[in-house]
């Protein structure tokens, strides 16, 4: 047989004594028992939030975008930098589950099903900007390419914005099957272990009965390549074509080639800031830590360290080529960022993205949970406001100075946005109530490998001369 | 042959009962609804969900869109003879509002007047319109306007009235009876007021104007012996003098002036000529934006430099000054004015100072070449003096009657209080005031006159040149024309409209020559309009002496001048159209504010910097003088004397002139004074900082600079003359390098070398400055051509184009958040430094939709809701937008506006209508009246912008059809076109090898020719030609003198 065999010197994904059924048990149960008061408190306190955002939405709906504070010159304002920002954040679950898949990364195992999750989530709320900055959100379904009685008439399909819809529903459909199809083992094991009718009907449901056959599990593989290998070019496509709302413009700090690369670096940088800002909190309060470990959060620490130079090197190249362009709107749209009214927005964005992400390069500070989390806010923060500073410093002082203007959020779009949390932490609290938040069946393939009790037998064999192992390996085949 | 059975199943094989059934009824299928009793009780199966589903959408969505709201329209059962559903009638008329004049076409559709056009046979005002003229018709819809005659505040009867009146006149005697106006210019009028005095003896007319020329008027009749004003032919000017005169936005006779100056401003690099203007002014005006060179004083130096400047054209003495620039630029200019054909006008309303202006025309040699004393001008007649004694009659009691037209003096007057305080003691006062404003409220009867597109009237704006009024439509309420109600209370018997008919019928001679005057509009004698000079007999010396005992005091002085959208106040307060015209050089709405200087405002904590200038919130200070004080907002406009502070008449009404005016800014006019001789519109003020709260002024531009950017090009005449191709090598150094190929053979010519004229610069670059392939423009192709030299920022433009278009208003709180709609705006740009109130240069651009041929709007639609006609247009499909805002965040112009609001009932929701805020009876039926039927009203959430009014062009094109001819250059004309007073504005076809615009590019101004933003490939339609002033030096876009480019303020 094939020896799971892992090198002493890399330290175990899963801690403590742990055998599978110990796994399930940690895993499944909080599914089994009943939330805790916190759980309660935090799911209402969503709801509300959800509640007060459809109350904004609603507002705004009603009465017309003019509630907002957008104006002729800056025509998108915190809709479509919450957009940016929250489809940022679908990145990181896309790239855990494939990119790393592909890249046979085995510590994603410990987080790939909450940060799937929060993909999903996060791009559910990012949806809701685009539809609802519409003008006449009723007439929303015009960017859909049906044939129609009116000539027909198509969408254009010159326009990013079109793109944009197409990325972006395409990239919400693979990601939620990806995430789906993770689930059927783990709900089938739910199912398996359920006590209640309620519980094995809807789990039974839920797990396309899955028998666990080796045929099945030899699907599930496949379709987990498949799935991967479809959602790769994905997860750099979707900020790509984002990022062409802006680079496909006329307008000075929009007009730049940098941006599909620099979006995508900068959307992983804060997908994986919001991973661990969740993580940190679920392996707490579910008990977790021995699945989530330091060493998990010390890995995604390490990317966001290399996405946050990327991000903070692509900023002082717009700013380079601001100067090296020679153009007088380009060195001016920079100008106003750094230096006008709104440079408070910039320099908001250059700390916390730029500066303080290189504090990760001390080992301390990326194995030290408190910092990660403050570190995952303020790089949250921080990606916020490039987002805005990319969209509002951008347009509010563009060619022609007669038409330059200012703008200020107003309540409805506060809410709008708030309401959007109300919407992500709905779904994430019911998501860590009644769905596995880690992937059991995953974790079970590489305990053998790199849990920590299995770690220790490997003491003998690492002991071992080699010439003996390879001919002991030599004899199973 | 085989016996061999074929089967498909067991079923069939064995051939049973059940399976023979079933093969029978082969596609059977029960209704469910049958096999159950009652309907409800029904089960749906699974498979028929999805029909049901389907059937009960489909129901719920025919069901709901059944109810459609009931839109009342009457039909004509029978149709006036003239009247065509959809074709417009046109009529012309005359504008008279007191002594301001237009000549006017009323546009009327379906027998409502909806557009005011200039009137082009008029050689006075040639065709020019103002915002005010173009706004006038949103008065008619005024929702304000009184319904029926009032007595007591309660409502009468005419007759009712008439006989309270003519007994009341009886019972108080002749002698006591007054008639108060305002300078009335109509002939017929005057004869029927002649009439009323003769039938009283002893009764008086009294002239009242609330902007007085009296000084203007009691110094030409000392000095000429007329008690009237001259005709100014700017046209013939090549030097002009403005001590304080806003001639271009405010002063006399706007339009008249503006059509006169723009022809001398209109230079190109065949033509070289350029008159040259200079102006001495206290606070920032239009005019002075348009001025070679301008100086700034205090209002009280207005006498001393006019002396100055006296005594430099007459003796050569050097002036001593209270400034550097002062003394150079009277210098300056009385060497110009040596040179012949100068002209100097003055805004002063002292006797004494417009004494010595006269002197100076006089001896300057004006008088026959720019000042005209043979045809001289009506409009404005009042004489100060008169009123103040009326004042002092009433408050003595000695007035026993008055009747008021066309005044509102408790609102107006300098001493409003004692003339309120009067009316108390007057037993039978008389308003026929169009609304309840402050003079009507203290009436006894309100008799309501009609408003001028309801009335029959006539103008004689100067000595034999007349102007005929005839309505556009039938009264709407209940209102009598003013000379009725004279009529009535003289006695006679026949009504106005016989009267006027049967005075210009004789005068006139026969019917076709009524008619055709009727049609043309104005009757003006035959050829080039005379021209003569007068005899001065002025005392120059005495009235020097005077303006030396005036002394000057040292703190700050109050300028009280009339903005160029309200003016001095009247029913203009309650008119939306104008009320949200920005100011042309504030760039603000709905309020009046102190204007201080950036200097000053420093002192007042109100400091002028990049940051403060994105707050709506301003500092409120306290203006104080002798006897009045006002808290208002600063507002800091470079250019402004550093000791002056000026704040806009108009504002402040009363609540019940109207919604739109109650609440915008505070009455301005208790500042004023009479000096004993003329009124005052100066004071002397203190400043004072306050803690109130700051208030928040609604201002569409809130940048001065235009931060050197090549949007704009100024250059001095010199530098043009010596090099017309300056600005044309500009444009190649940025754009010459793309206009070829540069593997081609004339691309490796560096782009200096070239020799391009700027047809081949642009079609190269066109052609080649793009990866994407070029479409060509066969057929019509629109352009336009908007000259930089001629704008004067009048903003007749932005209200033409509103009454055209149906633009909405937003109201204050929207024009803070930038959410204003104009189609065109006039872009306002300081240069210079801000503390050096002389370096401030001000220049203006209309910026409208360039309808760019390579538009980056139209390729960011993700619904192709903004797209490109064949004929250059780029066009809008209000149906299709879905309003994601992105063409305007990617159109470089910033003209596309957005329908952020219900600004006017056009949405589907129902009570979301954006007026309570807004407080403008906009929406109401009535103001909607305006509407022009053949421009789609916006609804909300859907972009707009200029049109290039489409509907003009589709109206000529078609016309055109209809006679089976091409259509002809000038035809088609837009309505910022139309209204521009100084023609600044040229519009046709450019692929037209004959019109005028390809004319215009290509020959006689390509040298001037530029676009806005050229380099980005956008290949607007839009040029401009590039602004040369007269002048020494540009400041703006240069490191060393543009210190606002410097400061990004």
């Amino acid at each position: 047989m094939h020896l799971k065999y892992e090198s002493f010197v890399r330290e175990p994904l899963v801690d403590g004594d742990k055998s599978y059924r110990q796994i399930s048990e940690d895993i499944i149960s909080p599914i089994e028992k009943k939330p805790g008061r916190m759980w309660y408190v935090g799911f209402f306190f969503s709801l509300a939030l959800l509640a007060f955002g459809v109350f904004s939405v609603t507002w705004e709906v009603y009465w017309g975008i003019g509630v907002w504070g957008i104006n002729r010159t800056v025509g998108w304002g915190w809709d479509i930098t919450n957009f940016v920002w929250w489809i940022g954040i679908g990145h990181a679950g896309t790239l855990i589950s494939a990119i790393l898949l592909l890249f046979r990364q085995s510590w994603r195992t410990g987080v790939n099903r909450a940060a799937e999750a929060m993909t999903i989530f996060a791009v559910m709320c990012a949806g809701q900007f685009p539809i609802f900055h519409m003008g006449r959100v009723w007439d929303g379904f015009f960017v859909l390419p049906y044939p129609n009685s009116r000539g027909p008439l198509w969408p254009n399909f010159n326009s990013a914005l079109l793109w944009d819809v197409f990325a972006i529903s395409t990239y919400f459909t693979v990601s939620l099957l990806f995430w789906y199809s993770g689930l059927i083992p783990d709900f089938a094991l739910v199912r398996d272990r359920a006590k209640t009718k309620l519980r094995k009907l809807l789990y039974g449901i839920g797990s396309f009965g899955w028998t666990g056959t080796a045929k099945n599990w030899q699907r599930h593989e496949m379709l987990a390549l498949v799935l991967a290998g479809l959602s790769t070019p994905l997860v750099l496509s979707v900020h790509t074509i984002v990022s062409f709302d802006f680079a496909t413009s006329v307008i000075p700090g929009w007009h730049t080639t940098i941006f599909p690369p620099y979006f995508v670096a900068g959307a992983v940088f804060s997908g994986f800031a919001m991973v661990q800002t969740l993580l940190v909190i679920t392996r707490k309060i579910l008990h977790l830590e021995d699945y989530i470990t330091i060493g998990h959060l010390e890995a995604m620490n390490k990317v966001i360290v290399l996405t946050g130079s990327i991000v903070g090197t692509a900023y002082l190249t717009e700013l380079f080529m601001s100067w090296y362009s020679a153009n007088q709107y380009e060195a001016g749209a920079f100008k106003w960022r750094i230096m006008g009214p709104y440079w408070w927005s910039y320099w908001a964005m250059m700390t916390c993205n730029v500066v303080s992400p290189q504090l990760f390069w001390f080992k301390k500070l990326r194995r030290n949970v408190v910092f990660t989390f403050i570190m995952s806010i303020v790089v949250n923060i921080g990606m916020w406001f490039e987002r805005f500073v990319i969209i509002v410093t951008s347009l509010y002082r563009d060619y022609i100075p007669g038409s330059w203007s200012y703008y200020s959020p107003t309540w409805p779009e506060v809410g709008f946005y708030l309401g959007t949390f109300g919407l992500f932490f709905t779904c994430y609290f019911l998501f860590a109530k009644y769905f596995p938040v880690i992937a059991v069946a995953e974790i079970k393939f590489i305990l053998k490998t790199s849990g920590e009790n299995y770690k220790r037998k490997m003491d003998v064999i690492e002991e071992k001369p080699v010439e003996e192992f390879v001919l002991e390996q030599a004899e199973h085949h | 042959m085989s016996q061999k059975k074929y089967w498909k199943g067991l079923g069939d094989l064995n051939d049973s009962a059940a399976h023979q059934q079933v093969a029978e009824n082969e596609f059977k299928e029960e209704l469910p609804l049958g096999l159950s009793d009652t309907l409800l009780g029904a089960t749906t199966p699974r498979r028929d969900f999805l029909k049901f589903l389907g059937f009960s959408t489909l129901a719920a969505t025919i069901v709901s869109s059944c109810e459609m709201p009931v839109r009342r329209a009457i039909p004509y059962a029978i149709k006036p003879e003239d009247i065509v559903p959809g074709v417009p009638n046109y009529y012309a008329s005359t504008f008279a509002d007191g002594g301001d004049y237009c000549a006017v076409i009323i546009k009327t559709r379906d027998g409502r007047p909806i557009k005011i056009e200039g009137n082009e046979l008029s050689s006075i005002t040639k065709g020019g319109t103002s915002a005010r003229v173009q706004a006038s018709v949103l008065n008619l819809y005024d929702k304000t306007r009184l319904r029926q005659p009032m007595a007591d505040g309660q409502e009468a009867t005419f007759d009712a009235i008439d006989r309270s009146i003519k007994d009341a006149i009886s019972k108080t005697g002749a002698q006591s009876t007054y008639i108060l106006t305002n300078t009335i210019i109509s002939p017929t009028t005057k004869e029927i007021i002649g009439q009323f005095l003769a039938k009283y003896p002893g009764s008086k007319h009294v002239v009242y104007d609330a902007i007085s020329y009296s000084g203007m008027l009691q110094a030409n009749e000392a000095c000429y012996g007329k008690r009237t004003l001259p005709t100014y032919h700017f046209d013939k000017a090549q030097t002009i003098v403005s001590l304080g005169a806003d001639f271009l936005g405010t002063w006399l006779s706007p339009i008249e002036f503006s059509k006169g100056y723009s022809k001398g401003r209109k230079i190109s690099a065949k033509n070289l000529n350029l008159s040259r203007h200079y102006q001495f002014e206290s606070n920032h005006t239009t005019t002075g934006a348009c001025a070679d060179h301008r100086a700034t004083c205090k209002p009280s130096e207005m006498g001393t430099i006019a002396s100055a400047l006296y005594n430099a054209v007459v003796n050569g003495t050097q002036p001593a000054l209270s400034s550097a620039k002062l003394n150079e630029l009277v210098t300056k200019a009385a060497a110009d004015l040596k040179k012949g054909s100068g002209l100097v006008v003055c805004g002063s309303n002292d006797v004494s100072v417009q004494t010595v202006v006269n002197a100076i025309n006089d001896k300057s040699g004006a008088n026959g070449t720019t000042i005209n004393w043979s045809v001289t001008s009506n409009n404005k007649q009042g004489i100060d003096a008169d009123m103040v004694a009326l004042s002092a009659a009433m408050n003595a009691g000695q007035v026993g009657a008055l009747i008021m037209h066309g005044v509102n003096p408790v609102y107006d007057y300098y001493d409003a209080k004692k003339f309120a305080e009067g009316l108390a003691k007057v037993a039978v006062t008389v308003s026929t005031a169009d609304r309840m404003d402050e003079t009507a409220q203290k009436c006894k009867f309100v008799v309501p006159d009609h408003h001028y597109l309801e009335s029959w009237g006539d103008a004689e704006p100067k000595p034999g040149y007349y102007s005929l009024m005839q309505p556009g439509i039938a009264p709407l309420f209940k209102t009598r024309a003013f000379q009725d109600s004279l009529l009535s209370w003289t006695g006679a018997t026949t009504t106005y409209a016989d009267f006027w008919k049967q005075y210009w019928m004789t005068k006139l001679g026969s019917q076709e020559k009524f008619d055709k005057a009727l049609q043309d509009g104005v009757i003006e004698p035959a050829g080039d309009m005379l021209n003569g000079g007068g005899t001065f007999a002025g005392n120059v010396a005495d009235a020097m002496a005077k303006i030396q005992a005036k002394k000057a005091g040292a703190g700050v002085e109050l300028l009280v001048y009339q903005s160029v959208a309200i003016g001095q106040g009247g029913a203009w307060s309650n008119n939306p159209w104008l009320q949200e015209m920005p100011d042309p050089i504030t760039r603000t709405t709905w309020d009046n504010y102190a204007c201080v200087s950036p200097a000053r405002a420093k002192q007042l904590d109100a400091e002028l910097t990049g940051q403060n200038e994105i707050v709506a919130a301003k500092k409120v200070i306290r203006i104080k003088s002798n006897n009045y004080e006002l808290l208002l907002p600063v507002m800091v406009v470079p250019g402004m004397h550093n000791d002056v502070v000026a704040i806009a008449m108009g504002y402040g009404r009363d609540a019940k002139v109207g919604r739109a005016a109650a609440n915008t800014g505070k009455n301005a006019y208790p500042f004023l004074s009479y000096n004993g001789q003329t009124v005052d519109y100066t004071a002397e003020v203190t400043l004072d900082k306050t803690t109130e709260k700051p208030y928040e002024l609604a201002i569409m531009q809130t940048h001065m600079s235009y931060e050197g950017r090549p949007i704009v090009h100024e250059y001095t005449l010199d530098e043009f003359s010596k090099n017309p191709q300056v600005l044309l090598d500009e444009r190649k150094a940025e754009i010459g390098e793309f206009a070829a190929v540069p593997w081609q053979e004339e691309g490796k010519e560096s782009a200096a070398e070239k020799k391009m004229d700027g047809q081949e610069l642009e079609d190269g670059f066109r052609k080649n400055g793009t990866m994407y392939p070029v479409y060509d423009h066969p057929g019509i192709h629109w352009g336009m051509s908007i000259d930089l030299n001629a704008c004067v920022g009048c903003g007749a433009c932005v209200v033409g184009c509103m009454a055209e278009n149906n633009v909405s208003v937003v109201g204050k709180e929207h024009v803070m958040k930038a959410h204003e709609m104009h189609w065109i705006r006039i872009d306002r740009y300081f240069s210079g430094t801000p503390e050096d109130p002389d370096s401030i240069q001000t220049i203006f651009q209309p910026m409208m939709c360039q309808h760019c041929d390579n538009a980056p709007c139209e390729n960011v639609c993700p619904v192709d809701a903004t797209n490109h006609s064949s004929e250059g247009l780029n066009q809008m499909a209000y149906n299709r937008c879905i309003g994601t805002k992105y063409c305007a965040n990617n159109c470089p112009y910033k003209v596309r506006h957005f329908n952020w609001m219900d600004w006017n009932g056009a949405d589907c929701f129902d009570d979301n209508l954006f007026e309570d805020g807004r407080r403008d009876d906009m929406n109401d039926d009535l103001t909607r009246m305006v509407l022009n039927p053949d421009v789609t009203v916006r609804s909300r959430g859907v972009m707009e912008k200029c049109s290039f009014c489409v509907q003009r062009l589709q109206d000529v094109k078609l016309s055109a059809k209809k006679l089976g001819r091409p259509m002809k250059d000038g035809e088609a004309r837009t309505a910022c076109q139309q209204a521009c007073p100084t023609d600044a504005i040229v519009f046709g076809n450019v692929n037209d090898k004959e019109s005028s615009i390809h004319k215009l590019r290509r020959e006689e101004q390509s040298e001037r020719t530029f676009y806005v933003l050229e380099q980005i490939h956008t290949l607007p339609n839009v040029n401009y030609l590039a602004k040369v002033r007269n002048t020494d030096v540009i400041v703006g876009a240069n490191v060393k003198t543009d210190e606002m480019m410097n400061l990004h303020i």
